[in-house]
């Protein structure tokens, strides 16, 4: 996408950096000034009861290396975000694609898609405890009906992580939808009216004109989702606490347990720093594919 | 620059867009159904995704017996509606939905402006460092929550201690502050003024429209989808927001609908049907914004300014 | 246009929001106030908050004002306000982090305090008064306390034809009836178990490993040891019960145990008296846990006494937390909390209050059992900061047995091991 070709040089960075400056500012101090805090934190011993924080180097770092709950960990958050992510953003594609028609009802449809945003993960966890029971779930009732036996999900170390998938996924698809909605809007109609005209099918008018407007939404979810994938923990401390047998043990849950169950706070932060430069590489990664590719379309 | 036309927006027309029509070739042996074909998927989609309002509506009506049972009893006998008064009366719900309510409109135009306009300088302008605050602040976005909320903590307590008392430790202000911009506001909005085309912007500056003048007087009409979207994600965010409220929050007068949803939850047991019906009414408020908000998701052609 | 109209209601809202948040300030002289964090709802809360309001009214000089959070999430809210030096003045903490919140400063050491005759200190429950005690330290007064003991449904009981638990069974006995009463076709089942892998999970095996003659760890704490012939024989009966038998109901999800019972899927819990009150659509019996035909260990059960803990914010509001403390658990209010939320008193002498027992017995049957189980209390959970490393290590071992990924003696090794290595490490 060309730049504006304004005068380049200092009053360009001035209005730039005018803009940005109340968010530099306020990110600044409430988000950076905490990561920077929690970086020194990783640093040192930390208990959270004493004031006392010895600060011991890259120890922390080290025990991290020879963790062999922190490498299942990691193991669990890489098939997980691996599975969500694309999923997540495929199942959004295709309800937003369905509900971005004049068809009566749609803001119903829209809003349904929005306000499974608004239910708790507390809620979600619940509810798909009990639809993936073994002995009393909707999901079980129905294999059974077909012939297959009773499975049992997020009771089974091989199973409960990919019922975490599918639960994450049901639950994000509405953030997903709502994003690809916005996006479906900017697409010009009158762009599809005449490859219309010209004959083209809707799946091939989808595919060579709205998937690679929806080039920035897609750069968009791919990281927010990549992002909030590699720190899940919310639906993992409502269903399973990273059981069974640490089957859905991911990072941040991990982390979490050492902080605040453990009182190994330091050990925490080192962890949240492994993970971080992670995400901050495949981030990286991702914006230098988009850009590639933007170039060659 | 005219305004978008809203009458255009709100109506709802059944007839399907152009784009949609079947060539004509194909049109004859096309059954025609009374409503568009799109409903028998959108309809069972839908309710998929509503399964768990469901749930929580049919468990808002149980009585504690009911709800105390496994596999869960799906249709209650006698539905229970005093649980909503009970749940209402069990806390100061009414100001807890008033500090949400004070929380979530400051964060919301807050974010709408501090990000509309970071977002716009990372999105069209070339300017020294760009490339490297953008990343920083998307650094913010890598570390989770668990781990930076006690230096947000000591930073928020820093500021009740030496700028203002309402900024501070148990005053909803301290539930604003690390909330006012985020990267993810800045993020969103940069991916979607990119897609606004620049012809226009560039037009306008030609005529010698400032930097700022073309983002509110062009980008921004231009973008109400996305605004709009994100001022929904926005609201959402900050309004089930419980973890730091829940730290930062002693005083009953400060607290917000989240934190009061947790006094149906105890160490051994949770009331699930005043849960559920306090859980209920505190979606309420959402959904009556995103229902009459439904208007700016729609871009209207219009305004494309591609139609001369 | 847009612009400006929120630019306005941003102003308009501050403007607001700043000018209603203006207060806050406590003037130095008047009644001092004392905070108190808790996790009391309903019943609980309701005869709390009159238990608060009749010391205000008594105590002019002194404002006690309550906060209810929820008592899981507590402890993350009480660390980060300890470090932002705005501590409560009393909270609620439960009993099992108690060596690892002995560390906090703040925290009141009470074994001066409490020596004070008129504080009646012996009066508590012996196990009561170790689980507060870390060291040379007494981290708080206690504040609840509960056990565990066979919780039945009689109809499923009676519609099987098994006679209902005895104080003379053993786990052979609890076996064969968990057996008798699972039918997979009705989906019920004997017996259920919280299977996550939390101290939850733990602490249903610990009394069967102390029934069975064993400990958690050496006397001076110092190795773990519940990879005895005891530990291996009591994780044996999990075991058998769980894949052998498959009479044990494995609830991963920690929840579904009352609503379970309440439903009649499942015939018998063992677990405390706050499951009672869920139990509202069946008839049950409370008895005691069985024993091991043969071992010393005899009738055990464990207890999770929870504590009040005072934090020094100053003498003023320390003296004032402390005379606070001491009315709330004196044996007339430890009798009136009691009487007003059917929880177990903590105090023997109440315990053998007959009148409470009657009351008690009558609002929510099988209380007395209860009570009177707080005798079988012999034994507490080792008080090192290190626990939480133990529990983990032992919950997991567990799990993997009854899921029947591993062996007993297999499972306790690697566990014990796990666990010597946090007791060393720090």
């Amino acid at each position: 996408m060309p730049l504006l070709l304004g005068r380049l040089g200092r009053t360009e960075s001035l209005s730039g950096w005018a803009l940005v400056s109340p968010a530099a500012v306020l990110i600044g101090i409430f988000g950076l000034l905490p990561v920077v805090m929690s970086l020194v934190l990783s640093f040192q011993h930390s208990d959270l009861l004493t004031p006392e924080t010895p600060w011991v180097g890259l120890d922390n770092y080290r025990k991290l290396a020879e963790d062999p709950v922190f490498v299942e960990a990691i193991k669990h958050t890489i098939i997980y975000t691996a599975l969500f992510v694309p999923g997540t953003m495929l199942v959004g594609l295709f309800v937003a694609s369905a509900m971005n028609r004049s068809v009566r009802f749609i803001s119903v449809y829209r809003t349904t898609a929005y306000i499974t945003m608004a239910v708790s993960t507390i809620s979600q966890g619940i509810i798909f405890l009990w639809l993936t029971d073994r002995d009393y779930g909707l999901v079980n009732a129905a294999l059974n009906s077909v012939g297959v036996p009773s499975q049992p999900f997020l009771a089974s170390p091989s199973q409960a992580l990919y019922v975490i998938v599918a639960m994450t996924i049901w639950g994000w698809t509405g953030f997903s939808v709502i994003v690809y909605l916005a996006a479906l809007q900017g697409v010009p109609a009158e762009l599809h009216e005449a490859a219309a005209i010209d004959g083209a099918t809707a799946f091939t008018r989808f595919r060579t004109i709205t998937v690679p407007l929806l080039g920035p939404a897609n750069l968009f979810l791919v990281v927010w989702l990549t992002i909030n994938a590699l720190q899940l923990f919310d639906e993992v401390y409502a269903t399973t606490r990273g059981g069974p047998l640490r089957s859905t043990t991911v990072i941040v849950y991990y982390l979490w347990d050492r902080a605040f169950v453990q009182f190994d706070a330091g050990y925490a932060a080192a962890m949240a720093y492994a993970l971080f430069v992670v995400i901050l590489l495949i981030t990286a990664v991702q914006f230098r594919i988009a850009r590639k590719h933007a170039h060659i379309s | 620059m005219t305004k978008p036309q809203l009458s255009t927006l709100t109506a709802e027309p059944e007839v399907p867009e152009l784009s949609e029509l079947p060539a004509p070739t194909e049109r004859r042996s096309r059954l025609r159904l009374p409503f568009s074909p799109w409903h028998l998927v959108l309809i069972p989609l839908s309710f998929l995704l509503v399964v768990p309002l469901l749930w929580m509506l049919v468990t808002s009506l149980e009585t504690e017996g009911e709800a105390n049972r496994f596999p869960p009893v799906l249709i209650p006998e006698n539905p229970r509606f005093e649980n909503y008064s009970e749940a209402w009366a069990a806390a100061p719900f009414g100001h807890f939905f008033l500090n949400s309510l004070m929380v979530t409109l400051v964060v919301l135009v807050s974010n709408l402006i501090v990000c509309s306009l970071a977002g716009y300088a990372f999105a069209r302008i070339r300017f020294l460092g760009r490339g490297a605050l953008f990343v920083t602040l998307m650094a913010t976005l890598m570390v989770p929550f668990q781990v930076t909320m006690i230096p947000v903590f000591l930073i928020v307590k820093w500021f009740g201690d030496n700028v203002a008392d309402g900024l501070g430790i148990d005053h909803i202000g301290a539930l604003m502050l690390p909330n006012l911009a985020t990267a993810f506001g800045i993020f969103f909005l940069r991916q979607f003024f990119q897609t606004v085309p620049v012809e226009l912007e560039e037009a306008a500056r030609v005529d010698g429209t400032s930097r700022l003048g073309v983002l509110v007087k062009i980008v921004l009409p231009l973008s109400l989808p996305a605004l709009s979207t994100l001022a929904a994600l926005t609201v959402l965010t900050s309004w089930n927001d419980f973890l730091w409220p829940l730290i930062v929050i002693t005083s009953h007068d400060q607290m917000t609908v989240p934190l009061g949803l947790s006094y149906f939850q105890g160490a051994h047991r949770v009331k699930w049907p005043l849960l559920m019906a306090a859980n209920v009414m505190s979606l309420l408020p959402m959904l009556l914004v995103f229902i009459g908000a439904q208007r700016y998701f729609v871009q209207s052609v219009a305004n494309t300014g591609l139609k001369g | 246009m847009i612009g400006r109209r929120l630019c306005l209601a941003l102003v308009a809202v501050l403007a607001f929001v700043l000018a209603a948040c203006g207060g806050g300030g406590t003037s130095s002289s008047g009644p001092t106030e004392i905070a108190v964090w808790h996790g009391y709802q309903d019943t609980e809360g309701d005869v709390f908050k009159g238990l608060i309001d009749q010391y205000n009214k008594s105590h002019p000089d002194v404002k006690v004002t309550e906060l209810y959070s929820s008592n899981d999430l507590v402890l993350q809210k009480v660390l980060t306000a300890v470090r932002g030096n705005s501590a409560p003045d009393v909270a609620y903490m439960f009993g099992s982090w108690s060596p690892n919140i002995a560390k906090i400063p703040q925290l009141v050491n009470m074994s001066d305090v409490v020596s004070a005759p008129d504080w009646k200190w012996d009066d508590f429950y012996p196990a009561e008064r170790e689980a507060a005690t870390v060291g040379d330290k007494i981290v708080g007064v206690p504040a609840l306390v509960d056990n565990l003991a066979i919780v039945y449904n009689k109809k499923l009981f009676a519609d099987a034809g098994v006679a209902p638990p005895s104080p003379n069974w053993t786990w052979d006995d609890f076996r064969a009836a968990a057996a008798k009463l699972t039918d997979p076709a009705k989906g019920q089942y004997g017996w259920l178990i919280p299977a996550d892998g939390s101290e939850d999970t733990v602490w249903h095996y610990v009394p069967m490993l102390w029934e069975a003659g064993g400990d958690i760890l050496s006397s001076d704490n110092q190795h773990a040891v519940f990879n005895s012939e005891a530990g291996v024989k009591a994780l044996t009966t999990l075991q058998q019960m769980a894949v052998t038998d498959k009479s044990l109901y494995l609830d991963t999800t920690n929840e579904n145990g009352p609503k379970l019972m309440n439903s009649g899927k499942v015939a018998m819990l063992v677990t405390g008296p706050w499951d009672l009150s869920s139990l509202s659509d069946i008839e049950y019996g409370v008895q005691v846990m069985p024993t091991f035909a043969g071992s010393s260990g005899a009738h055990q059960t464990i207890s999770g006494p929870d504590n009040w803990v005072v934090f020094n914010n100053g003498d003023k509001k320390k003296k004032a937390a402390l005379d606070f403390v001491k009315w709330l658990t004196a044996p007339e209010q430890v009798k009136a909390f009691s009487l007003g939320t059917g929880d177990l008193p903590t105090r023997v002498s109440v315990g053998k209050d007959q009148e409470l027992l009657a009351k008690m017995n009558e609002t929510l049957p099988g209380s007395v059992t209860f009570v009177e189980n707080l005798n079988n209390v012999k034994k507490v959970r080792p008080q090192v900061e290190q626990y939480p490393a133990i529990s983990e290590a032992l919950g997991q071992a567990i799990v993997s047995v009854m899921l029947g990924k591993e062996q007993p003696a297999a499972a306790l090794n690697s566990a014990v091991q796990a666990a010597d290595t946090a007791l060393a490490g720090k």
